[in-house]
């Protein structure tokens, strides 16, 4: 049996608290549902991303520990005696791809909804004909708040990540507090993400002057031309910390670029899609950087997260998760990291909602349920979803922490604060939210 | 940019040569001249011959004007007829190009797959006619014209031969043709067949060429006048248009060559961002709405060595449809001046960065060169000069080949995912636009059906609006692109078997239309959903996908 085995006095809670919870191994069917991806057995849930490809490292890991989460929930009886069934598109990171695949999803395997999905450069590309089709576009892992803070432009499309503008504007904030007699400049790929977190720093208060201290790049091009003009060009302005809105490829290729040309800013700072330590290890580590020296770059760095460190042993989402992980996940490289996290935390939540839905399972029952109930939902997230009927905006607050030398984030300062704002002119705060306890068998429980 | 390091010498060019002559060839067979019909007259009794070897009696005649037409009757025919319309036709000679006299195709054909229908068509028993919508040699775009020959194609063809079930079915701007006809004979037809079909108006795609043209004046060669060089009639006309396609001409080999790596040279202002030519083709296609799929470019597919990024798949493809995009806007768009006038289009009021839409944006900011060029290049088109129409010739083509698509017919329309010629936008804005006459239908029927006495509802049901338009894709595989040696597109390669190129279409999927109509037809709305299905998984690369659309027309009115 694989079920979760935290501490052995749990198993017997767990299984009386499945018992009683809504995930019940029921005899009873479940109704026929009349949209696509639904049966009495089954749920199908589709999912793009580069599982191949230059974008793929790190990434490429969300679909497995998503199924392992997943094939949890199945064997212990799924979700109203439904299983849920994911099925994985690559797209190569590849927006061409991105289009034929989504036909495919929709098309050649019924999917009931799309979840997590994960890109925003590709997303874009389908996120229209997703919602007019009416298809549920669930916890998409891309911060751009383009897709969500408009709910009436696309109505079935939920953030499964907090807002780029969000992240940036906490982080900068930070920054600007604590590094106020630094100068601070930002390197950015000049795309919707980069674009988006520019706007967060820029309404925290940060300044920076084109072609001085804010530097872009256009995205995809890290790989082929480099970074050296940009990075030259902060070095040569005098930038002490370094800010960078960037997948984890540009930030690897940023980090080597910088020691090659002997700029050592003081900090560096970046936003969190791009400052997963596995993947970035694994990036330089296939450009010849030994690991002890990959982890002593990224030493010092600061991020933010809406989730605990996934090195955080002491979190019992943490811990939950990775049990889970070591037991259902049969993706090729099933090790521990952010992105494993994030899609264990993804799928618990994408549970939670299906659970609350109820049996008659529906398209348009499960945007509702999300736009209604989405911001009650609780996972290892240490802030709620954004979720309402003027946003489909994910995870509302941050932490910030830095990297130590052994790749763990740590609070800085040594206390975990999460701040929460919105992807407007809204103030940064203090959350006062308090993450709910997860359950001992690590499912999802619905009143 | 890595792409700058294609080396020309290294590099299999696009062969512009047989692209211009397809122009000429294909893209001009969207010119010509109208010309009223002449004066009524009596159609000549056509001349009939039994073949010996098939049996299949074929007639020649001509219309009251003058215009040839053909009919063939299989020996077994069923009673079902096909009306053939055929697309708009220049009116005045191109190099590699003969304005075609008389009858010149049967039954659908498709130029990529080189393919005839006739016989096939013949062989399941159906009859056949077809005709040539021209008056004292000329076509153009002479729709009204169509309408009426068409008419009287069918009229005399009923008096001499017993038909049970009659099509009328075409292509290209045939569609604007059907649509009006249907309305206008509700009861000459059993079914309507649209084939890569413009849904009218035309204007809404020639705006689009237009602005393409405007764009490359802009950025390229102001001496370029694009769609203001239209509207003097006759051949005068004719070679004003074509002189300034030349310029276009130019641009398009050079850009084979180089792939449109050299810097924008116009305005001067833009110059210094050294933004390459072919961010701004790309721009200017995206604006237009055209496929960015082409006959040998999928888009997607890139080359690790010399092509890494998926953008300029997509940029190469632009350039492949560009050429015959611009056919249709300049000949198109001189056809239908001689009707409407000079000084038809306008873009005063049009706002270029709205036309760029978000996924495009997105999806290919690296072909653009990046937020900065991006947003020069529409900075530019913001406070670039722009032209004012004619107010007589802009009402004049706001009301060209007005349809109000209620027919209650079956209609049944194909088209391909990546038409570079008639976008494949139209064929949705033809299904939006019948939707909502049939919905308006339906609201109406329901109130009336709802205030009715219980006694009076069986009768009403009768007459409750019946959803009768259904639209058919044929889509390419998700890759095709082939690569040379040196990691340079393949032009000599074969093209997409299936989704590209105008009235282009493989054998099975003309003839799974041809099997809509006549089911159609016979049963006087479309056939069930399952047979439907059924029908189309039988096909290669048919939309099995009931929701497909492809990208809409960026006008629509």
């Amino acid at each position: 049996m694989n079920a979760v085995n935290l501490r052995k006095p749990l198993i017997l809670t767990a299984v009386a608290s499945a018992l009683v919870g809504s995930l019940v191994i029921s005899s009873v069917s479940a109704s026929a549902a009349s949209d696509p991806g639904v049966s009495d057995s089954e749920i199908v849930l589709g999912m793009q991303l580069p599982q191949t490809g230059p974008a793929s490292p790190g990434y490429n890991k969300v679909d497995d520990a998503a199924r392992a989460y997943f094939d949890y929930v199945n064997s212990k009886g799924g979700v109203n005696g439904r299983n849920i069934k994911l099925v994985v598109k690559d797209d190569a990171y590849k927006a061409g791809l991105t289009i034929s695949t989504a036909s495919k999803l929709i098309n050649e395997d019924k999917i009931f909804a799309f979840f997590g999905s994960v890109g925003t450069q590709t997303h874009v590309s389908i996120i229209k004909d997703i919602n007019r089709r009416k298809i549920p576009d669930t916890f998409v892992n891309s911060g751009f708040s383009g897709f969500y803070t408009t709910p009436k432009k696309y109505p079935t499309t939920f953030g499964g990540l907090g807002t780029y503008t969000v992240e940036a504007k906490i982080l900068g904030k930070y920054l600007k507090e604590k590094y106020a007699d630094k100068k601070i400049g930002i390197l950015y790929q000049s795309d919707d993400f980069g674009r988006n977190a520019l706007a967060g720093f820029t309404t925290a208060g940060l300044k920076f002057e084109a072609r001085k201290t804010s530097a872009s790049f256009i995205a995809g091009t890290q790989g082929s031309i480099g970074l050296a003009s940009q990075l030259s060009q902060l070095k040569a302005n005098g930038v002490d910390i370094v800010i960078i809105a960037a997948v984890s490829s540009a930030t690897a290729v940023a980090y080597a670029t910088a020691a090659a040309i002997g700029y050592k800013p003081s900090k560096w700072a970046v936003i969190s899609v791009g400052a997963d330590a596995t993947t970035f290890q694994t990036i330089l580590g296939s450009k010849g950087v030994p690991a002890a020296t990959s982890a002593a770059m990224l030493a010092g760095t600061i991020s933010a997260s809406h989730a605990p460190a996934p090195g955080d042993a002491t979190d019992e989402y943490v811990a939950a998760f990775k049990k889970i992980n070591d037991d259902f996940n049969k993706g090729v490289d099933k090790r521990w990291d952010n992105n494993v996290l994030q899609g264990m935390n993804i799928a618990y939540l994408a549970t939670e909602a299906l659970l609350g839905v109820g049996k008659d399972l529906t398209r348009a029952k499960l945007i509702s349920y999300l736009e209604s109930n989405g911001s009650k939902l609780s996972s290892a997230a240490f802030a709620p979803l954004g979720y309402s009927k003027s946003t489909h905006e994910g995870f509302t607050g941050f932490w910030i922490g830095e990297y130590d030398a052994t790749t763990l984030l740590s609070p800085v300062d040594g206390k975990r604060v999460v701040y929460t704002t919105d992807s407007g002119s809204g103030a940064v705060t203090v959350s006062n939210y308090k993450r709910p306890a997860i359950a001992a068998d690590a499912l999802p429980k619905v009143a | 940019m890595r792409f700058q390091r294609l080396r020309e010498d290294k590099m299999k060019n696009i062969n512009l040569k047989k692209l211009i002559a397809t122009i000429s060839a294909s893209a001009l067979i969207s010119t010509g001249l109208v010309v009223a019909v002449a004066a009524p007259a009596h159609a000549e009794a056509p001349v009939c011959v039994t073949s010996d070897q098939t049996n299949v009696i074929t007639c020649d005649g001509k219309l009251s004007n003058g215009a040839a037409y053909k009919t063939m009757v299989p020996s077994d025919y069923n009673g079902t007829f096909y009306f053939w319309q055929h697309g708009v036709r220049p009116s005045y000679p191109y190099p590699t190009y003969t304005p075609p006299a008389g009858v010149e195709q049967m039954a659908p054909t498709s130029v990529n797959h080189k393919i005839d229908t006739t016989k096939s068509m013949l062989s399941l028993g159906y009859g056949l006619a077809s005709y040539d919508c021209q008056t004292n040699g000329l076509h153009g775009w002479n729709t009204s014209d169509c309408v009426a020959m068409l008419n009287e194609l069918v009229t005399i063809t009923k008096a001499r031969i017993s038909i049970k079930k009659t099509i009328v079915y075409g292509a290209s701007m045939a569609g604007a043709i059907l649509s009006q006809y249907i309305e206008k004979y509700p009861s000459a037809a059993d079914a309507v067949g649209i084939l890569a079909g413009v849904t009218p108006s035309i204007y809404n795609e020639l705006k689009s060429g237009c602005d393409m043209l405007y764009i490359f004046s802009v950025f390229f060669d102001p001496t370029i006048k694009g769609c203001t060089v239209m509207g003097t009639k006759g051949l005068p006309g004719h070679y004003a248009v074509l002189g300034d396609f030349a310029k276009v001409g130019a641009l398009l080999t050079q850009w084979s060559k180089d792939y449109g790596s050299l810097p924008i040279e116009y305005p001067a202002a833009l110059k210094p961002y050294g933004i390459p030519q072919r961010s701004a083709l790309l721009l200017a296609g995206l604006i237009a709405g055209i496929p960015t799929k082409s006959a040998h470019m999928d888009g997607i597919s890139t080359n690790a060595t010399l092509i890494p990024e998926q953008s300029i798949n997509a940029t190469v493809a632009v350039l492949e449809n560009t050429q015959e995009l611009l056919g249709t806007a300049y000949f198109g768009g001189q056809g239908v001046s001689e009707i409407v006038g000079a000084g038809f289009y306008d873009n005063t009021k049009t706002d270029f960065a709205s036309l760029l839409s978000d996924a495009d944006l997105g999806r290919f900011n690296l072909g653009l060169s990046g937020d900065d060029a991006i947003g020069a290049m529409l900075a530019t088109l913001a406070a670039y000069p722009r032209i004012t129409g004619d107010p007589a010739a802009m009402a004049k083509i706001a009301e060209l080949d007005k349809s109000k698509f209620d027919t209650t017919k079956p209609v049944v329309l194909l088209s391909n995912e990546a038409d570079r010629l008639v976008l494949p936008g139209n064929t949705p804005l033809y299904l939006s636009k019948a939707r909502a006459v049939y919905d308006a239908r339906l609201a109406a029927w329901e109130s009336k059906y709802n205030a009715a006495s219980a006694s009076a509802k069986p009768a009403l049901m009768k007459s409750k609006p019946v959803w009768n338009t259904m639209a058919m894709y044929a889509m390419t595989p998700e890759t095709y692109t082939k690569f040379t040696s040196t990691g340079a597109p393949d032009f000599t390669a074969k093209i997409s078997p299936s989704g590209v190129g105008h009235e282009s279409f493989t054998k099975a999927q003309l003839m799974l239309w041809v099997r809509l109509l006549a089911s159609s037809a016979k049963l006087g709305k479309l056939p069930s959903q399952s047979v439907i299905d059924a029908m189309k998984a039988a096909t290669p690369y048919i939309n099995t996908d009931l929701d497909y659309q492809p990208n809409e027309l960026k006008y629509q009115d």
